[in-house]
């Protein structure tokens, strides 16, 4: 049996992408068995969905403890979440990163694949929703899947209108992806948990690294009608001397000011990794 | 046939739709809402023909299933958790009109959102049938099976099937779908027996006008089983005997005996015609033939166990796994003939009786007391408000099982 575990934040579509890949590799003919860990899911926190593999019918019911595989939908997931926690020695970790695998931060007895998703998810999809390229690059990396089988197992997961663009950022990610290479000599990234006694709201913890795409206010633009501040979600937008100011520990990178300003003033530009 | 990976919230929808049931209603509640919604976007888009009501909540879906029923409708609801407890006196009342509604329940604990077998167990008395299943398959093919037991004759009685929470409802699997012709010469149009409207009812209308014409009125059954007076139930008659009601509480428990009997013919017919079928429809067994002692558990953690059983069986420990599927009605002979062979019974409960004790390990325990000769008979509880449990976690109850370690009941996990 091979198990695979993936990690992404909400909104990346990890839930969607192991159900694609157990969809893909039953179409290929082995039994496969897709599971997300459901809790209090928002988007940008962090998240893990698992998929099985096996020539028979899967009775296991628990969740993957000792994955073959990691599957990392967020270059800065592995800062606050151990991504490699059991992962078998020997093992692959592909990972969307646009750096080289020893800039990951991912360290031990195991390869790791890079491929920068997140760009491929901006340049095809328009979003940053990186799990159908991350699969492109998991078809690659591991060779478990055609590249076919997921254009396929797509259709039956995603509305019409959005597959021809998944499809594309599958094959992308596919040629994009970088080979698997050994890490255990690399220098492992410190995980911070961040810790609150207070409750778990946007103002008790800094959310600066669920981010992707931050919102940047060009002050000359600004006519300081405060709509951005109106419709601010996790109020982290102020003003000072009548113009919008953004404070980056608390907003998400969700897009709304951008969307919701009249004179566009408020530009998303991809977060440095 | 056709094959998909679906969860299993979907597999319900699938064995709704398969069943050609043509009154729904329900309210949404997790981890059950997504049934709601393939069920709706079926109605939609036209693929299922049926009367898809929204409700305000639980009771009036419950309600409006019992009354649908009544006139000759096939319906179905579905719930979870909380939403079980809100329907609870509604689901009395369905029982009690012998009405053949179908429900799905994704157990869901009432202690937190994720999965445990208490909100369901906690409606044993209501007086419905209740079946455990162990995959998505096993819930599409009882989805079935149920409208079949529920419309029996013999039986008369709703049916709620359950699936674990997040564990099947949310996991997806592959799931063979029945032809919907094979289902169809299977599972014939649903006909009740109440006279509400002359086009669902089985009984000839001229044959009704004749019995009111001849002045015998509503107090003689007109039945196909009038004067057995183990189907009078069905008159809708309850002052036939006096004021003495006592009989509607006989009158049901013997419908539930004779549930037993349906079931395991159901599960057999079910079986032939599908090649798929679940132990005898009340429990399975599972590498007992030898065994020392058998572990007894319900719903996903029966999936578990056969991973811990085959593991331990590769030592050479001879252990078994027996699977409970039907809890209500219960499989007592069943449980006494097990007990005849085996010197332990350790049951895992994924539920507890707070102040007592697990309850199939209630059940179970009573059921081989008169045995001459009785196994031990040992309880634990598992994955109780959702708890994770693991394959080590099963293999752990099933050493002490197999020791026979006398004591009370354990918490494993």
């Amino acid at each position: 049996m091979i198990e695979i575990r993936f990690h992404g934040r909400g909104g990346q579509g990890a839930v969607t992408a192991v159900k694609i890949l157990a969809s893909a590799i039953y179409l290929e003919g082995k039994f496969t068995q897709a599971i997300p860990m459901y809790g209090t899911e928002r988007r940008g926190a962090p998240v893990a969905a698992f998929c099985r593999v096996d020539d028979t019918r899967i009775r296991e019911r628990d969740l993957v403890h000792e994955p073959d595989m990691v599957v990392v939908l967020d270059p800065l997931l592995n800062r606050s979440v151990d991504v490699t926690d059991g992962l078998k020695k020997g093992g692959l970790v592909i990972v969307n990163h646009p750096g080289a695998a020893k800039d990951t931060g991912l360290a031990g007895d195991f390869k790791v694949a890079t491929v920068d998703a997140t760009k491929i998810a901006l340049d095809v999809i328009g979003r940053p929703i990186t799990n159908t390229a991350i699969l492109g690059a998991f078809a690659k990396a591991t060779g478990l899947v055609k590249l076919e089988s997921l254009a396929e197992a797509v259709k039956s997961e995603l509305p019409a209108r959005l597959i021809p663009t998944n499809v594309d950022a599958m094959k992308k990610a596919y040629e994009a992806t970088n080979a698997p290479v050994d890490a255990s000599g690399f220098k492992k990234a410190e995980i911070v948990k961040k810790t609150s006694t207070q409750p778990m709201i946007s103002y008790s913890r800094n959310v600066s690294d669920w981010r992707v795409i931050r919102p940047v206010v060009d002050k000359a633009k600004c006519v300081g009608c405060k709509r951005c501040w109106v419709y601010c979600p996790e109020t982290a937008i102020s003003l000072v001397d009548n113009k919008a100011e953004i404070n980056y520990d608390y907003c998400k990178g969700c897009g709304i000011c951008s969307e919701e300003c009249l004179v566009h003033a408020i530009k998303m530009e991809r977060e440095e990794v | 046939m056709k094959s998909e990976v679906m969860v299993g919230n979907k597999a319900v929808a699938y064995a709704t739709k398969l069943a050609r049931a043509n009154l729904i209603a329900a309210y949404p509640i997790t981890p059950q809402t997504t049934i709601v919604e393939y069920l709706s976007d079926f109605v939609a888009g036209g693929d299922l023909k049926a009367e898809f009501v929204t409700v305000e909540g639980e009771i009036t879906a419950q309600l409006v299933c019992l009354s649908g029923s009544i006139a000759g409708a096939r319906t179905f609801t579905a719930t979870s958790g909380e939403g079980l407890l809100y329907m609870s006196h509604a689901l009395h009342h369905t029982a009690r009109y012998w009405a053949p509604v179908v429900m799905a329940v994704c157990n869901r604990s009432v202690r937190t959102m994720q999965p445990d077998h208490t909100d369901l167990l906690a409606q044993r008395e209501t007086g419905w049938i209740q079946l455990y299943c162990e995959n998505n398959q096993e819930v599409l093919d009882t989805g079935i099976m149920a409208y079949k037991i529920a419309e029996d004759d013999r039986v008369r009685l709703p049916v709620a099937y359950a699936l674990d929470g997040y564990v099947l409802s949310f996991t997806a699997e592959p799931v063979e779908i029945p032809d919907q012709e094979k289902v169809d010469a299977w599972l014939p149009p649903f006909k009740t027996q109440y006279p509400v409207l002359p086009e669902t009812w089985d009984h000839d209308l001229e044959e009704y006008k004749k019995h009111w014409a001849q002045g015998k009125g509503i107090n003689e059954p007109f039945t196909p089983f009038a004067g057995d007076e183990n189907f009078s139930h069905l008159t809708m008659v309850s002052w036939g005997k006096g004021h003495d009601l006592q009989w509607r509480w006989r009158a049901h428990q013997e419908a539930m005996m004779r549930a037993k009997k349906v079931i395991r013919e159901v599960n057999e017919d079910y079986g032939k015609h599908f090649g798929r079928s679940y132990g005898n429809g009340l429990l399975e067994e599972y590498r007992t033939e030898d065994a020392d002692a058998v572990i007894v558990a319900m719903g996903t953690l029966a999936s578990t166990s056969r991973v811990a059983v085959d593991n331990l069986r590769k030592q050479g420990k001879k252990i078994g796994l027996v699977k409970l599927k039907s809890y209500r009605p219960f499989p007592d002979e069943e449980f006494r003939d097990i007990g005849k062979r085996v010197g332990t019974i350790g049951v895992i409960d994924r539920n507890i009786s707070l102040g007592e004790n697990g309850i199939a390990y209630g059940s179970i325990r009573s059921s081989v007391y008169d045995l001459k000769d009785r196994p031990k008979v040992l309880g634990f509880y598992a994955g109780l408000a959702g708890r994770e449990v693991r394959v080590r976690d099963i293999e752990k109850a099933a050493e002490m099982t197999l020791k026979g370690a006398e004591g009370a009941p354990t918490w494993i996990g």
